[in-house]
Order: C-alpha cells, then structure tokens, then sequence
C-alpha cells in the first residue's frame, strides 16, 4: 500500500476570493462602485439604506442588493424610495457569497449603475469571512448594542474600512460611549473612518453621503 | 455558523488532491486556523464528522489542525510579537503601523494519501 504525503497549503475560500476579485474589476471597469455593508440584525441598516438612496438618486443610478434568509420586505422598502432593489434570499445561509452576488449581477446584467449598496445578512460573524468583490466594506454598530462589539466580533471590524455608529438619537437612553466605540474599533483597524449617525433625525447622514461619493470617484479614478 | 459552507470547500479541495494524484483515498489531512479565521474548530471537526460518511474517498480520513495565534511585524521597529489586548498596536514601541504575520490563516496544510494499487 503506497502512501503519499502531499503539501497544499490551499487557502479554503480561494474559490470564493477568486471570483470576488474578478466581480471587483468588472465592476470597476465599468465605473460601479460597491459597497458592502455588515451588521448585526436590526441594527439599522435597512434605514440607513433608505436615507442614503434618497440622498444619491437624484444624481447617481443605484441598485441595492439585500441579502437575507427570507422574504423581499428589505427590498420593498428600498423601491419605495424609488430605485433598483433585488432581493437575495440565501434560504438560510447566514452570510453572502460572491457567487451568489455573481448570480443576481448576471441578471441585472447591461444595466449600468454608478453604485451597488449590498446589505449583507444581519450577522456580525460570517459574513466577515466572505469577499463579495466589493471596494468598500463597512460595518455598522448601533448604539443600543454597546460599544464592546468590536472586541466581541474582531473580524467585521478588522476587515472593515469605516464603521457608522447609527441610532445616534437613542444616546441619552443607553450607557454607549461613541469614543470607546471608536477606540476598540481602532485597535482592530487603525485607520478606520468612522461616522456618527441617526436616521430617524438625519444627523451625520450628510457626511456619510458625501463620503460615499467621495469614496467612489478616488476608486475609479486610480 | 458558516463551518458546512468552509468544510464544502474544503471536501472539494480534498476531492481535487486526490485525482490529481490518482489517490484512492484520503488518510489524514491538516489543517491551519488562524486565530482571526473566525472558525471554531470544534465546530469544524463535528460537521466534518457529518459530511464525510458515504464518500469513500474520505469517510476514514482523519482531520487534524493547527491553531495559529496572532503575531504582528511592527513597521516602525521592526519586531515581531504576538498582539496584547486584542489589539494591533506593537507592545514594544505602541506604533500602529503593523502587519497580521500569523493568524489569519484558514487553509488546507497538507494531506496524505493512499495510492492506488496501479499507480506507480
């Protein structure tokens, strides 16, 4: 009986990271810029979402790709405001995968968009593992959840260029400190580019929008 | 719980060695999981378990792993050291500047086989 003892040393989700690379300069090549946005469930990223495509689609075509186990709700939401939404249930997956972000793109094919929001599913751990080919990946904490989630779920925030505290609003009723947030967030990415933000009354959505826009004109101009 | 969706790739990956080297099946393999992989092993080792029986190419492979924990290279003082507090801050001169050198691991090390009969 013939043994063999063969080195590998083969990245697990190579498949995965191969495809999100080839996602990424295809859309770069044709001037979309996507973001991909992680949370924990009801964190608000579904209104953050509203409020950005209000601010956007006046001057930007924007699809919005939501990620979740069931149902098309999220992705109402966001055609009420009046721009491109699609729904992808992933059937009980708790995270998205490039390849299924391959499989709606080839749908909406021909259309071009300047920028793709995908909301991943509301999950702090898995969806931190998977590249979805985006430029931009951003990850929201809300202040009712305190500010102790980055040490709790090192990876979002480690693999994350910005973090949007959101529900600002709700400070006065929540032992949250902002600073601290931010802080533990650092010690995980140094250079993290936060924002401070409130749906419900508006704040700092502004900078956060310009940001994006900002953001998406550095990326495609280099 | 994403462990079934890293233990499919992982069975193909298995799958792929095998052929390439006409191997009859899979005796044991290892693993590297880095601390930051955000894998629980455990969790790893028991849908492994699930996934393996009724293909006969692995049903009998042994799974081991290596645990790798996080080390850092500081840019501005150039010394490697494991991180304190979780955080990614060089513990001997505080800069920020540093690099992940150890500890984002999650892939297949190596794997031994047994051939075929006919295989020379």
């Amino acid at each position: 009986m013939k043994h063999l003892h063969v080195d590998v040393k083969q990245d697990l989700l190579r498949a995965n990271d191969l495809l999100a690379q080839q996602l990424r300069e295809n859309w770069r090549n044709r001037g979309i810029f996507v973001v991909n946005l992680l949370s924990s469930p009801g964190s608000g990223k579904t209104s953050l979402l509203e409020r950005t495509v209000q601010a956007l689609k006046s001057s930007y075509r924007v699809l919005v790709l939501e990620g979740d186990l069931e149902t098309e709700r999220d992705a109402e939401r966001i055609r009420a405001q009046g721009v491109d939404a699609v729904q992808i249930t992933t059937g009980g997956t708790c995270h998205l995968e490039a390849h299924m972000v391959a499989q709606v793109w080839l749908q909406v094919n021909g259309q071009t968009y300047d920028f793709v929001l995908i909301e991943n599913v509301g999950n702090l751990v898995c969806p931190a593992s998977y590249d979805l080919g985006e430029h931009l990946r951003v990850v929201l904490l809300s202040v009712p959840e305190g500010d102790d989630k980055p040490a709790k779920y090192p990876k979002a925030f480690r693999t994350a260029d910005w973090m949007v505290l959101t529900k600002m609003d709700l400070l006065p009723h929540f032992t949250f400190d902002p600073e601290r947030a931010e802080a533990e967030a650092r010690k995980l990415r140094p250079d993290i580019h936060t924002f401070r933000t409130s749906a419900r009354t508006g704040e700092g959505v502004e900078e956060w929008v310009k940001a994006l826009i900002r953001a998406r004109s550095e990326r495609l101009e280099r | 719980m994403h462990e079934l969706s890293i233990l499919q790739s992982l069975v193909r990956s298995l799958e792929e060695v095998a052929r390439t080297h006409r191997a009859k099946r899979v005796i044991r393999f290892r693993l590297e999981i880095g601390e930051l992989a955000n894998v629980v092993p455990e969790l790893l080792e028991e849908a492994f378990e699930v996934l393996k029986a009724g293909d006969p190419l692995i049903q009998n492979a042994e799974m081991a792993y290596t645990f790798l924990s996080v080390k850092i290279r500081c840019e501005d003082c150039g010394k490697t050291s494991p991180w304190e507090q979780r955080a990614l801050r060089c513990p001997h001169c505080g800069s920020v500047r540093v690099h992940v050198v150890q500890g984002e691991e999650l892939r297949l090390r190596d794997v031994e086989l047994e051939l075929s009969e006919e295989t020379s």
